[in-house]
């Protein structure tokens, strides 16, 4: 059974726009990296959107391990699935760095000997140390690209969602990423990437889902497929 | 439709009587009467309720929390409720939380006339009566970032729902140090990014120049006198009649 399955999505957003997305089929493991690619505005944060239940398709259904998204809260799925936001200042909601990636396992009741460690480690890994106590929305944009992203790893997710991670991260930054990402993948955790990095993609990911004006135009899981949904 | 022909400064003059109404009144009755009103001001003016109802479900929790502060802490009245010799909620409190909360709901109704005008009419209304241009500007930025504001909020509440926190199972102590912990950086966040449009609006030469010319005219038609007129006119009424009501 697939880990994250969508059925034949639609969406449009309310006020009779267009549609966002139109019979998009997906299936996606528990384990892999996939990645979604394709121009601005053809739905792919949408898509991310609607798998996490943050969005409720117009039609068809998303289901996570055979039940649909519905039927969970945001808290469980949260659980689960580790999101990073397009736009990291959207999930920035602490006064200091450290609180920030602390957040999740201190509402989780973990040990806070567990919480400084992992905490620590995060900081240290993603270069954020010095910046510990400074408010995050203080951070240049890629400090809190990386923030964001430690913030959701410090849960350890059995499955990541990471809308355009490399955006503001230098060279040396996206290779500790990247680095980080095939520890986490090596671990059986699945993640995909929507990305407009092609050199990130093509490292990283070993399957790739182009969408294109709400379809899916391409996917390399699919043998031959071109053209055609899953 | 009567909303889209409208004049953006009839809207104004409404809302500011629909406002000074709900900061008169102070009887639950009477308040529910006006946001009654309101709402029935809404759907003439064909603003989808449904929609409304949207943009106020995150501030639900915020009403619930002052309706139950106004009645926990308000002293006064003959006891409703209480725990053993604990007084919890008097008929004072209860009355007043009820009008505070219908207040609200009342200026937020109300409010939500202005979404239907776009912001640049609404400057150059205020122009037009010669407020001065900054002024007006600033209001219309007001406008425009409440909304920015709330969905803040409501991006914040999903992020932390997101990363693992059980909203509804977390107890009523816990909740309101998550709020407090989140009102914070949403403020200083807003502030932030004031600071960072008026730098943006001074790079492009706001107030460069002393004088500013419009393309566009607006003009006022007769249910826009109509409106200026009577509803200035009615609210000092009602205000009357409530004085003199007690």
């Amino acid at each position: 059974m697939a880990f994250l399955e969508l059925r034949q999505i639609d969406f449009s957003y309310p006020g009779g726009r267009p549609a966002v997305l139109s019979g998009v089929n997906l299936a996606l493991n528990r384990e892999g990296i996939s990645a979604i690619i394709g121009p601005n505005g053809c739905g792919k944060t949408t898509l991310t959107k609607i798998m996490l239940g943050i969005l409720r398709p117009t039609s068809g259904e998303v289901l996570l391990e055979g039940r649909s998204v519905q039927e969970y809260t945001l808290a469980q799925i949260g659980r689960r699935i580790g999101y990073v936001f397009q736009n990291p200042e959207q999930q920035l909601f602490s006064s200091t760095v450290a609180e920030e990636i602390g957040f999740g396992l201190s509402y989780r009741s973990e040990d806070p000997a567990v919480i400084r460690e992992r905490v620590e480690f995060l900081l240290d890994y993603f270069e954020l140390s010095p910046y510990r106590q400074v408010f995050p929305l203080h951070l240049s944009y890629g400090e809190k690209q990386r923030l964001a992203i430690a913030a959701v790893l410090a849960n350890e997710p059995e499955f990541l969602i990471l809308d355009e991670p490399t955006v503001g991260l230098d060279a040396c930054r996206k290779e500790l990423l990247a680095a980080h990402l095939h520890k986490v993948a090596r671990l059986g955790r699945g993640m995909v990437l929507v990305s407009h990095d092609t050199a990130f993609v093509n490292r990283m990911a070993n399957r790739v889902i182009a969408l294109e004006k709400g379809r899916v135009q391409r996917d390399s899981g699919l043998e031959g497929n071109v053209g055609h949904e899953s | 439709m009567l909303g889209m022909n409208l004049d953006p400064r009839s809207k104004l003059v409404i809302v500011f009587c629909i406002t000074t109404l709900a900061v008169v009144y102070n009887t639950p009755r009477a308040l529910f009467l006006l946001l009654a009103g309101t709402i029935g001001l809404l759907l003439l003016f064909r603003i989808d309720i449904k929609r409304v109802g949207g943009y106020l479900k995150p501030y639900m929790l915020l009403l619930l929390i002052l309706f139950l502060a106004q009645c926990i802490f308000t002293p006064g009245g003959e006891v409703l409720l209480a725990a053993g010799s604990l007084r919890l909620v008097g008929s004072r409190g209860l009355l007043l939380g009820t009008s505070v909360v219908l207040r609200l709901l009342i200026v937020i109704a109300a409010a939500i006339l202005l979404t239907t005008s776009n912001s640049r009419d609404f400057i150059s209304g205020l122009v037009q009566w010669k407020v001065p241009y900054e002024i007006a500007f600033m209001v219309s930025v007001t406008i425009r970032f409440l909304p920015l504001f709330r969905d803040e909020f409501v991006n914040a509440v999903t992020a932390v729902q997101l990363r693992g926190v059980e909203l509804k199972k977390v107890s009523w102590g816990k909740k309101m140090a998550l709020f407090r912990q989140l009102f914070f950086p949403l403020v200083y966040g807003a502030i932030l990014k004031a600071q960072q449009l008026s730098i943006a609006m001074e790079a492009r030469g706001f107030r460069a120049y002393p004088q500013r010319t419009y393309l566009r005219q607006l003009r006022l038609n007769w249910a826009d006198y109509g409106l200026i007129l009577s509803c200035p006119v009615i609210t000092l009424l009602l205000i009357g009649l409530s004085i003199v009501g007690g």
